[in-house]
């Protein structure tokens, strides 16, 4: 993989296709389809809070640029709603593109840059791990004591603590094993 | 009603839609003069070695016409002949013909169809492009004949292994007087990066462009399968500069869609000039009593889509931009014109 050179302009005939080729290889994506619409990024639910966007993702793919792709904070801040490939035009599927992505920061060790996206997915992973669901309040509590973020969202939470929207406590599936069958099956063992 | 077979048309360029005109008007069983300033028919399109969106033979269709018009004994085909003049008498006109020889003939005319096609334009006028500097820097009527030479059996040697395509190269320019877009470089831009890649395996094609037009049955598809299945790679972004670099050209411009400066090595730059009218074509239309417009394109009067004087008409590429599919169209409507013009009856209230 030749590397992208961040202090001259990027020479399209240096890059490495093969990312392209890869995804097409590995996830069946073919970012060729792309018709460069944005209508991925209109309908992205995060959208606004990403440092890339899910057109300049595809992109970025057509461009090789894996070490721009492995570090963006849109890696980590992507909740694979699956709205971008349900109103894509060629059905790119974009999610899965993350999820390869994903993949491929841990297994090189590519950390996100902000500590506490790495600690709510870390936490968020605990709670699966451990009662085979998501428990929010404890997630939320959890993580704001780990990010010393002590007081935040807490008006929020106490408004729907009071309609009943927030389950304080951490209910578990019935077959936590079969939960920690999968987790042991990924490639990423201890944290997964 | 009668009809007057006597009635002569005069078509003014044999490209495709000058043919057109002259086949369609001499099948009607009418007289008809089809001047041309080269030696041969076939125009633009008989230069071309291919065309979109199916990939066809030119050629084919050029001679096709050209055996249909030997076998209409009332066109009097006349290669290497100019208009020199034309004055106006009574209806009809009466035109001095100039041929190769410098010998003047004069012919009678009742209707006259202007068919002078076009130009590329001079791309010399963009110094950051280089074109007229750099040998490899080409217009699109010349890649053709790159891709002609290609096309046939010979030494691999010399062929480019990386080519970019610039589109809109004095089209929707106005600092150089074109606001238009010239229409039909889209689609043979995409038809050349194409062929780059049939004809060379191993190059890479990159295209660069600021959006794609591509209205017309199939075009779409056309320009879609060029990216998807012949992996030509869309660039958005108008390139700036070509610089040469260890005897290759970098292409410098922006990636538009991700706000980047970006380069590309190439061995090859193709230049998607802009449609002129030809330079001839205003003063032929002058002397026909026929309308231009501000660039020199031939302008319809109210209404009438292929009229542009009193028993003047016009078709193909002098009028504005047209692919081939169009330049036959106009041809044959134009003709229908002058015949319905020689069968003219008196028209009472109904």
């Amino acid at each position: 993989m030749a590397m992208v050179d961040y202090y001259r302009p990027l020479r399209l005939n240096q890059i490495d296709s093969s990312l392209q080729e890869e995804i097409k290889r590995t996830c069946g994506v073919d970012v060729e389809l792309c018709l460069e619409c944005g209508k991925c990024t209109g309908g992205c639910s995060n959208a606004h809070i990403f440092d890339l966007t899910p057109r300049k993702i595809v992109q970025l793919v057509k461009l090789g640029d894996e070490k721009r792709l492995l570090n963006m904070d849109s890696l980590w801040t992507c909740v694979s709603c699956q709205l971008c490939v349900d109103r894509c035009p060629s059905h790119i599927d974009i999610p899965r593109i993350m999820d390869y992505m994903r993949e491929k920061a841990r297994k090189k060790n590519v950390r996100a840059q902000r500590e506490s996206i790495e600690i709510f997915h870390e936490l968020m992973l605990d709670s699966i791990r451990k009662t085979g669901r998501v428990a929010e309040a404890p997630l939320a509590l959890k993580h704001n004591l780990r990010t010393r973020q002590y007081f935040k969202d807490a008006e929020l939470g106490g408004r729907m603590f009071f309609k009943g929207k927030l389950n304080p406590l951490s209910p578990k599936v019935k077959n936590v094993k079969q939960v920690k069958d999968l987790f042991a099956q990924t490639i990423d063992k201890k944290e997964g | 009603m009668t009809t007057n077979l006597d009635k002569k048309a005069l078509v003014v360029g044999a490209g495709l839609a000058g043919m057109e005109a002259a086949i369609k008007i001499g099948q009607a069983g009418y007289e008809v003069y089809l001047v041309e300033k080269e030696n041969t028919m076939g125009g633009v399109t008989g230069q071309l070695f291919s065309s979109f969106p199916r990939w066809e033979n030119p050629r084919e269709l050029v001679d096709n016409r050209i055996q249909t018009i030997n076998q209409i004994e009332k066109i009097r085909v006349l290669t290497t002949t100019t208009v020199q003049s034309a004055r106006r008498e009574g209806e009809a006109f009466v035109v001095d013909l100039q041929k190769a020889d410098g010998q003047v003939e004069q012919v009678a005319a009742d209707a006259v169809v202007l068919a002078t096609g076009f130009e590329l334009m001079d791309v010399s006028v963009y110094g950051e492009y280089g074109y007229g500097i750099y040998p490899n820097v080409v217009n699109s009527l010349e890649f053709e004949d790159k891709l002609r030479e290609w096309s046939a059996a010979g030494s691999k040697a010399d062929r480019p292994k990386s080519i970019a395509f610039f589109k809109c190269v004095g089209s929707r320019d106005r600092s150089k007087g074109n606001p238009y877009c010239s229409k039909i470089c889209c689609m043979y831009t995409a038809k050349q990066a194409g062929l780059t890649k049939d004809l060379l395996p191993e190059a890479k094609a990159y295209v660069f462009y600021m959006d794609y037009r591509a209205a017309g049955k199939e075009y779409e598809e056309f320009v879609r399968s060029v990216i998807e299945t012949k992996h030509v790679r869309y660039v958005r972004g108008r390139p700036s500069k070509v610089l040469p670099e260890n005897g290759r050209l970098v292409v410098r411009a922006e990636d538009t869609l991700m706000g980047v400066p970006i380069e590309v090595e190439v061995d090859m730059v193709v230049l998607a000039s802009a449609i002129v009218p030809r330079e001839g074509t205003r003063v032929l239309a002058g002397m026909f009593g026929a309308l231009t417009d501000q660039y020199g394109f031939i302008e319809n009067v109210p209404f009438e889509l292929r009229q542009t004087g009193n028993g003047v008409f016009f078709a193909g590429a002098c009028g504005f931009a047209v692919e081939t599919a169009g330049a036959q169209a106009q041809g044959a409507a134009a003709a229908a014109d002058v015949v319905a013009l020689f069968n003219r009856v008196p028209q009472g209230v109904k």
